[in-house]
């Protein structure tokens, strides 16, 4: 393949037919995009031209038929996309698994070049890649979660000190910083790239801290997330519970990318990657034996033999059991190493959907301070406790995938990130 | 001016005459759980007969209110009197203001793509000079008083000296201006109102929290006329 220099940067030549139509992997990342598009079709339909009756329309059409008939739909229906018993869902479990996971992988990886650990140096440039993709996944889910059309105001009419913005400034320095990481372990300048990578794994703990006081920390006055905040230390939940699949993802990629290329490096890079998610799974393993050793009795129960059982013993059995039993041998095989990787990513992502679906499911408010009160608004969901996401939104946490893809893709076909590297 | 409200709850029959009035006044869904204003039930039991509390409740326009504080654009303010207002021209819908506000008095209002609230009908009544909510001109019992803190002739202070009140979640430190009435003449009824953690003031020993708040916040407080 023809290729240039630029900034000492070998890039390859690619033609507009092979960057758009080039191998089956575009495929899959356009599959998934076409589910981003029709999700936010319809999100974007529902939220800005679905029309509404209100207490006026019943005003000016006293008795009407069909004003009463979308009234009822209004108010008891399942139109509009937005519902306020389920304010935050599964645009957040999606972007929070996709930010905390993304920036473990950066961490785990600048972590790699400071400690100078040479088989992951030797693909740092393809998993730094693949964590970017993901915090830039995670940013799109969010992005479309918001009212688009009104977010220039965010520019306009600033309030810096609120937390949303106390995040901007971190992403802003934070993604072109790993960017800048990729392109000196692709121009060769290794001692820079060890450099900057303390600056990078201090910004990504400071990535997951400051998420962890945006998103969950918003949640301590609200008794109805209550979940959040009895839930002991959660900040290391959500930390470990991110490093572990965090090294998931990265088993499974180093078998994806180069388990027909170079598999004596693959089955070493796959084999230290191991360990380091036994140890995360261990660790995660741990903290749920003991957190409920100091959780509210009443949350306990509710996790523990409630209605959220079923989901929380299929994330213990998914992100640490399963896990667990397949990778402590001394020499697990590939299969069982990919069979845990995927069984920790669905776990772990089943884990956010209990936290962030607990806390607005259960109807369990102390709001006056005389004892849980009856909540109506859950009543007619009872049944099911979850929410179920609508549609389109499901369909943007799909299509988030492909912008992973997307841009994974994208990179490694102007710049081989996936290739190995002499570090 | 410090607009605040209290509620003698226990006047309340949950006949949703307010609910109906301030739903019509603000264009919301009838019938519409938990939007602007609702009554919650919270049931007990005494000796094994059921008993319920009605408990009014909206927005309690907190002097240290944390929705202000989260919202990236400004869009949730203090309007003049401490009224915490949304505006729905500048709401980006992140939702940070439903997720900071321990009252739960906030909701996606789907006809603006927006956060709506409670805001003691400012934009439709209070600007143009009058003293009077929805809720509380439609309330058949009297279980609303809406009225100036500052102005201690009024009716409203005079009514919070000479009863007790309390208000919600007093230790998330947002000194609320819902004031709920202590009941006075049936001890049952105001023992199963309250936890023991409640704390019961007087308006002297309340007065100082408000003061202190509005000195820390009158700053931010907008004229929208």
């Amino acid at each position: 393949m023809a290729r240039y220099t630029i900034a000492g940067v070998e890039v390859n030549r690619v033609s507009l037919k092979n960057l758009l139509l080039g191998d089956k992997v575009i495929y899959i990342a356009y599959g998934f995009l076409v589910f981003a598009l029709i999700g936010m079709i319809d999100v974007f339909w529902d939220r800005y031209f679905l029309v509404s009756a209100t207490a006026f329309d019943a005003g000016l059409f006293p008795g009407n038929r069909e004003v009463a008939a979308a009234m009822k739909e209004a108010v008891f229906g399942s139109g509009g996309e937005v519902k306020r018993e389920a304010p935050w869902s599964l645009y957040i479990v999606n972007y929070m698994y996709m930010i905390y996971v993304g920036s473990g992988i950066v961490f785990l990886v600048a972590l790699a070049e400071l400690f100078n650990i040479t088989l992951i140096k030797r693909a740092a440039a393809g998993f730094l890649t693949l964590g970017l993709g993901m915090i830039l996944a995670g940013l799109f889910t969010i992005l479309v979660d918001l009212n688009i059309l009104h977010l220039h105001w965010m520019l306009l009419s600033p309030r810096y000190n609120s937390g949303m913005w106390l995040m901007l400034p971190l992403y802003i320095i934070y993604i072109p910083l790993i960017v800048l990481e990729i392109y000196l372990i692709l121009s060769h300048h290794t001692n820079l790239a060890k450099k900057l990578a303390l600056p990078i794994l201090l910004m990504s703990l400071a990535v997951e801290f400051l998420e962890f006081y945006v998103q969950a920390k918003l949640f301590d006055m609200n008794s109805a997330r209550h979940l959040w905040t009895t839930y002991p230390l959660l900040t290391f939940y959500f930390m470990i519970s991110a490093f572990t699949a965090s090294a998931a993802v990265m088993m499974l990629y180093t078998f994806l990318v180069y388990r027909n290329t170079d598999r004596t490096k693959c089955a070493a890079m796959m084999d230290l990657v191991k360990k380091i998610t036994l140890y995360s799974v261990i660790a995660l393993g741990s903290y749920e034996a003991t957190a409920y050793l100091f959780i509210d009795k009443k949350w306990a129960g509710i996790i523990l033999f409630g209605d959220f059982k079923f989901y929380f013993y299929a994330y213990l059995l998914l992100a640490v059991a399963i896990p667990f039993v397949l990778l402590f041998k001394e020499r697990s095989s590939k299969l069982a190493k990919v069979i845990a990787s995927v069984s920790i990513i669905i776990g772990t992502y089943l884990g956010r959907i209990i936290f962030v679906y607990g806390g607005n499911a259960y109807p369990m408010s102390d709001r006056f301070g005389i004892g849980f009160e009856k909540y109506g608004e859950y009543e007619a969901v009872k049944e099911i406790v979850f929410f179920m996401p609508s549609w389109g939104e499901a369909a943007i946490v799909i299509g988030s995938l492909g912008i992973i893809i997307f841009v994974y893709r994208v990179i490694n076909l102007f710049f081989s990130v996936s290739m190995m590297r002499e570090p | 001016m410090n607009f605040a409200m209290a509620l003698d709850y226990q006047s309340c029959i949950d006949c949703k005459a307010c609910e109906v009035a301030c739903k019509e006044e603000n264009g919301v869904q009838l019938g519409a759980d938990k939007q602007r204003i609702w009554v919650t039930q919270s049931e007990k039991s005494i000796f094994g007969e059921p008993f319920v509390v009605l408990h009014p409740s909206q927005c309690n326009h907190c002097q240290d209110a944390p929705c202000v504080d989260v919202c990236p654009t400004g869009a949730s303010y203090f309007a003049i009197g401490g009224i915490v207002m949304s505006n729905k021209e500048t709401c980006i819908l992140c939702r940070g203001c439903m997720e900071a506000c321990p009252y739960d008095a906030r909701f996606v209002d789907d006809t603006h793509v927006a956060v709506d609230k409670c805001t003691f009908c400012y934009d439709t009544r209070i600007v143009k000079g009058e003293m009077t909510t929805a809720c509380q001109a439609t309330c058949p019992t009297k279980v609303r008083l809406f009225g100036d803190l500052d102005d201690e002739e009024g009716e409203l202070v005079q009514l919070l000296k000479h009863r007790k009140f309390y208000v919600l979640k007093e230790n998330e430190g947002t000194v609320p201006k819902l004031f709920y009435l202590l009941p006075e003449h049936d001890m049952n009824y105001a023992m199963n109102s309250v936890n023991e953690e409640t704390n019961i003031y007087t308006w002297d020993e309340f007065k100082p929290l408000i003061e202190k708040a509005k000195t820390k916040r009158s700053s931010q407080w907008q004229d929208i006329q």
